[in-house]
């Protein structure tokens, strides 16, 4: 594989968590503008944790998602019981005020012989632990995607079970979820926290791959990019989210014919495949149908 | 001290201006349809790119530049209206801001396509220096983008409430299918609406960019920034809402910028944003455009 190619397919994963996150609070009826607040958090607080304090990353990576978790609490305990565009809105306010912080965070410190750390505007270089340890890029990909599988496998046995139903239940109609005896607003911070921390994780990955992360690496287009991966790649499953990225990223990254015109074609494919699937390509009734043919040859 | 105090709400005026007419064409088209159109500001960035290549191209007076700005927006946001908002009037609210962001996307790289550079110059109101004012500094082309938007303002608010086609706009928002029961084609009132409101983000983009001078593809992103947060600052869907939002978040920008440094200046208009919704004050989700009449 060349480098473009393992570049590419690393970014399909790495974003991918992002676009699960914002998937995982559409399920539960809420629309954040905000993941890439706990996608950048992560980054930042993984970055920092291996580059200045030298822990290992599997160590900082479950820091960060701890972090990720706490801040989406955060930011949901006053924001979740607002509707629609208000909840839309605050967490977009949120965002912002996340990335504005990063562009005041200098926090640097001299690592053999060089300044290292967040840099407010002028970003974090040199997060280098991959290098250190001597991982190839083909490994860190395998790392990438045997992670994304571990958060798929586990998202589609939620979905399966009695939290799945109560996870779609509360997002289709919370006052009847409530009257069926769940506690609406404390699931929804269960949701908002695991979301949280899933962006996180994306985000330590995000850092180490590239090495050098800016404050406006997690600005409104990351954030509505990932809501938008959801939304092509339709609400049935969790699969969905992850075919809105490969689309994306995937194909039109990866194919050149349509050389700067790329974004121009991509966003008219998009706004009729609206029209055509509002729900998006693996809506809930084409999962269904799909799911039920299955069961009846078995 | 005091007359810089005054000097920044001169200044924070001037921009709360500016946004003034970029929140209320924001509020029309959500009033009017309900739905986010996140692609308002990337269309009033379309119509500026049309007027720096007609400046570019064939050196235009300004007034055929304010011109070619509003006809660009306005067909930018027809294309809009057209592939986003009517196939989703009874359907999804958040499919249609969806596609409106991906007509974002479009809008971007066809301005970076006509116009490569990064920064392109537009040519100023005014040229010379601010006049000086006992001690302030009054920057004329500021004053006359102040005076624009009352005015603009003054001519909606006169076409919402004193005309029939007003009447039937209002009738729309309060309820489509009554409306329709009474003659009024709510098809026909959204694309007006959303031809007015692109027709005055386009006038907002030209005073924006004559006033800056200069012209960059970040443009579209700024705009439908500030006009959402204008018109949530204000409450919700209600003009005059949207012009006082304007109006604060233009003295928030000017006085943070002045006390606390230009990083924080945006950072205290978030901050307030959240606070105001965390707090949840009824008055921001009880206005409309129809009530604020009364």
């Amino acid at each position: 594989m060349d480098d473009f190619t393992l570049g590419l397919l690393t970014n399909v994963g790495l974003f991918s968590f992002l676009a699960l996150s914002a998937y995982l609070l559409l399920l539960a009826g809420e629309m954040s503008f905000g993941q890439q607040a706990f996608f950048g958090v992560g980054a930042y607080a993984g970055g920092i944790l291996t580059t200045l304090y030298g822990v290992p990353l599997p160590l900082a990576a479950l820091a960060a998602m701890g972090l990720g978790a706490l801040a989406a609490f955060l930011v949901g305990l006053p924001t979740l019981r607002l509707k629609g565009l208000y909840f839309a809105m605050a967490t977009l306010a949120a965002a912002e005020i996340a990335r504005l912080l990063f562009e005041l965070l200098h926090f640097q410190r001299e690592i053999e012989g060089e300044l290292a750390g967040p840099d407010g505007t002028q970003g974090f270089r040199g997060i280098r632990w991959i290098f250190e340890q001597g991982i190839e890029a083909q490994e860190f990909l395998l790392l990438t995607y045997a992670l994304l599988a571990l958060v798929l496998a586990a998202l589609l046995l939620v979905e399966r079970s009695r939290l799945g139903v109560t996870l779609r239940s509360v997002g289709e109609d919370p006052e009847l979820a409530a009257a069926l005896g769940v506690n609406v607003n404390r699931f929804k911070l269960g949701v908002a926290a695991s979301a949280g921390a899933l962006a996180a994780l994306g985000g330590v990955l995000f850092a180490h791959h590239n090495t050098f992360i800016e404050p406006r690496n997690f600005d409104i287009m990351l954030g509505v990019h990932s809501l938008a991966y959801a939304l092509i790649g339709g609400l049935g499953t969790a699969l969905g989210p992850l075919l809105g990225v490969a689309l994306d990223i995937g194909v039109l990254e990866g194919s050149r014919i349509f050389g700067g015109a790329r974004m121009i074609v991509f966003g008219g494919l998009v706004a009729v495949l609206l029209v055509l699937r509002p729900r998006g390509l693996l809506d809930e009734a084409l999962v269904h149908c799909i799911t039920s043919r299955a069961l009846q040859r078995r | 001290m005091l007359l810089d105090l005054l000097q920044n709400t001169i200044d924070g005026a001037a921009a709360g201006a500016s946004y003034a007419l970029l929140a209320v064409g924001f509020t029309l088209i959500f009033g009017v349809l309900r739905r986010v159109n996140l692609s308002y500001g990337p269309a009033v960035m379309i119509g500026c790119y049309a007027a720096t290549w007609l400046h570019l191209n064939f050196q235009s007076g300004l007034i055929v530049l304010a011109l070619a700005a509003v006809a660009g927006t306005v067909l930018a946001g027809a294309y809009v209206e057209r592939l986003c908002f009517a196939p989703h009037r009874s359907g999804s609210a958040i499919a249609a801001m969806v596609a409106s962001f991906a007509l974002w996307m479009q809008f971007e790289e066809l301005a970076t396509l006509v116009l490569p550079r990064h920064v392109y110059a537009f040519p100023l109101l005014h040229e010379g220096a601010p006049v000086e004012f006992l001690g302030l500094s009054l920057r004329p082309d500021a004053l006359a983008v102040l005076g624009v938007a009352a005015i603009l303002c003054a001519l909606l608010q006169g076409l919402l409430h004193r005309t029939r086609f007003g009447l039937a706009v209002r009738a729309t928002i309060e309820n489509p299918h009554a409306a329709s029961l009474a003659g009024i084609d709510p098809g026909r009132i959204f694309v007006l609406i959303f031809a007015l409101a692109s027709a005055i983000g386009g006038i907002a983009g030209f005073l924006i960019v004559a006033t800056h001078g200069q012209v960059t593809p970040m443009l579209g992103m700024w705009a439908t920034l500030k006009g959402l947060l204008a018109m949530m600052l204000g409450g919700l869907g209600s003009l005059r809402g949207a012009i006082v939002g304007a109006l604060v978040l233009g003295q928030i920008e000017a006085h943070s910028q002045w006390f606390l440094g230009p990083q924080w200046r945006d950072l205290v208009a978030y901050l307030l944003l959240f606070a105001l919704l965390a707090a949840n004050p009824s008055w921001m989700t009880r206005w409309t455009i129809s009530r604020s009449a009364s």
